[in-house]
């Protein structure tokens, strides 16, 4: 059998013809983007919001857990800080190829590298948050008989809560973004359109897709704003 | 020869992926990997045999690849998993070896340049295949049947300037006078380059017009240059009224493309799947190829759809 296969008579599909936007590579075709919404962008989209979701959950609750201990050790603040701020350090291509060789071209690599790019800033964000709690007013709780354990819940956390929730917001925002680049491991997210029409040129490909993450970042850090007003009612009170 | 070829392939994977950035590193990282990932192309698990993972590399024609194999597949009751825009050859090539995928398709050329390292002048796509298969079978991969088209650098011209001056061949360009030919910027002084062609083909009366990738076809048409450098399956030599001369002396190589199996997924795989890929590939003609690339890199239809469109018009799905 040779190696090369004999040249077949193959049936050429019409693919029909593209509009003269798409052909010529405008700015931006309307038409293409409305077309292909449904399997270019909303996909990709959707993994997006799952990627950022899963990461900034998981990094939420290492970080939550690693600050409130940090808070009552102080000894152990010092470690975990330099640990989690080298992790944010590390150039997110690069942590994510890194991984690749233990974790495969999989969405675990990525959701490794993400949470570690959350991790710093939560930390800081619910220590310096339970750190600013003033003294008279832990004093005062203690004094109405509170255990440490009440303390916490019913005292420090609520008056992080505006620290924790800024925190997630830059977290949440920057996971938007980093999480682009997951497309450098797995074909997912917006990062997937963006690369791709970076390879095999195309403006709208490339733009609709980045307008898109951009979008996203500003609809989560919305959330995020308004979940914070809903749990902290008395910031509002205050002013009002 | 070998230099002259790696310069083409340099070309093609500069252009294929921004993976480039990371490649280095990534491919010196994705190498360690051995037993750990081994399970994570699934071939094992599940039914054993019907489970496989297609990967694709960084442009547009090897994403329409990936889908055809894959949807071709899944058509045959296998359960497919599709990994595209993996990267450049040397990260596809260690995923493969890995077992983080089962199955790709690679030019036949890139194999032989890149990594089985022949010195020797290559005469003919089927000596070029044999060297690939060669090598591919010594690293544990089997190869199928390498499709008709190749995609390679070429020099194309218009139709009434190959008129004018009896062109079919890249040698008959000695002594019609002066003309332009242009390519990108780094591909001025390989031997495949501006110069190599210079020098191989004797062509004193070339001259050079250097313009960024894609920028060529603009130039042709609009008669600022004569002559451009092409690469065989660009869609739009289907669009121009342009004809590509023949390299008659062998200087641009062969790339058709063969799909990689490893040898422990082959030995799993029930007899319907290579025939598939075997038929598939015969199908895959220059005229074919340059459709699909036109669907996806001009008309911008999606590779998946591109593919599902192909596979059932030729009965294939």
């Amino acid at each position: 059998m040779s190696g090369i296969a004999p040249a077949g008579d193959p049936v050429i599909p019409d693919y029909g013809q593209a509009s003269e936007c798409v052909i010529n590579n405008g700015a931006f075709c309307g038409d293409w983007f409305v077309d292909q919404w449904s399997t270019v962008f909303w996909p990709p989209l959707v993994d997006h919001i799952y990627m950022v979701v899963i990461a900034v959950v998981i990094g939420f609750i290492i970080a939550f857990v690693a600050a409130v201990v940090a808070y009552r050790k102080k000894w152990l603040a010092g470690p975990i800080g330099i640990v989690a701020t080298f992790l944010y350090t590390l150039p997110p291509l690069a942590l994510f190829q890194l991984l690749v060789p233990f974790t495969g071209l999989t969405l675990l690599t990525v959701e490794i590298a993400l949470v570690c790019f959350t991790l710093v800033i939560i930390f800081q964000a619910v220590l310096s948050g339970l750190a600013a709690v003033p003294d008279d007013v832990k004093k005062s709780a203690i004094g109405m008989g509170l255990d440490q354990r009440q303390l916490m819940l019913k005292v420090e956390l609520p008056l992080a809560l505006p620290s924790i929730i800024s925190g997630l917001r830059i977290a949440t925002v920057l996971t938007v973004s980093i999480a682009t680049i997951a497309a450098f491991v797995v074909d997912s997210g917006l990062g997937s359109p963006i690369l791709k029409a970076v390879s095999s040129p195309f403006n709208t490909q490339f733009i609709a897709a980045g307008a898109l993450a951009v979008l996203l970042a500003f609809v989560f850090d919305g959330l995020l704003v308004i979940v914070g007003k809903a749990l902290t009612p008395w910031t509002r009170a205050r002013v009002s | 020869m070998r230099k002259l070829i790696s310069h083409t392939l340099n070309r093609r994977r500069a252009l294929g992926t921004l993976g480039a950035l990371g490649a280095g590193l990534a491919a010196a990282t994705v190498s360690g990997c051995t037993a750990t990932t081994a399970n994570l192309g699934g071939t094992k698990s599940g039914a054993a045999g019907r489970r496989i993972t297609v990967g694709s590399k960084g442009f547009a024609e090897s994403w329409i690849m990936g889908e055809l194999y894959a949807q071709g597949l899944r058509a045959r009751g296998y359960q497919v998993d599709l990994k595209t825009n993996v990267g450049s050859s040397d990260i596809i090539n260690t995923a493969l070896q890995s077992g983080q995928i089962d199955v790709y398709p690679e030019y036949t050329g890139v194999i032989v340049v890149n990594w089985a390292g022949t010195d020797t002048a290559l005469g003919t796509a089927e000596e070029t295949y044999d060297i690939a298969k060669k090598w591919e079978s010594e690293h544990g991969v089997t190869t199928l049947q390498a499709t008709p088209f190749e995609n390679k650098n070429a020099i194309a011209v218009r139709q009434e300037f190959a008129d004018e001056h009896g062109l079919e061949k890249v040698s008959d360009l000695k002594g019609i006078g002066d003309f332009i030919y242009s390519t990108y910027p780094d591909n001025v002084s390989g031997a495949i380059g501006y110069e190599g062609i210079v020098e191989t083909y004797g062509l004193d009366n070339m001259e050079l017009k250097t313009l960024s990738i894609g920028l060529n076809y603009q130039a042709i048409e609009r008669g600022e240059i004569q002559a451009a450098d092409v690469f065989t399956t660009d869609p739009q030599l289907l669009r121009s009224d342009l004809v590509v001369l023949e390299d008659d002396k062998k200087l641009f190589g062969f790339q058709n493309v063969v799909p990689l199996i490893r040898d422990d997924v082959f030995d799993d795989l029930d007899a319907d799947a290579p025939e598939f890929l075997n038929t598939l590939h015969s199908l895959l003609t220059i005229d074919a190829i340059q459709a699909l690339n036109e669907a996806s890199a001009i008309n911008r239809i999606d590779p998946a759809q591109v593919a599902k469109v192909f596979l059932q018009e030729n009965g294939l799905m």
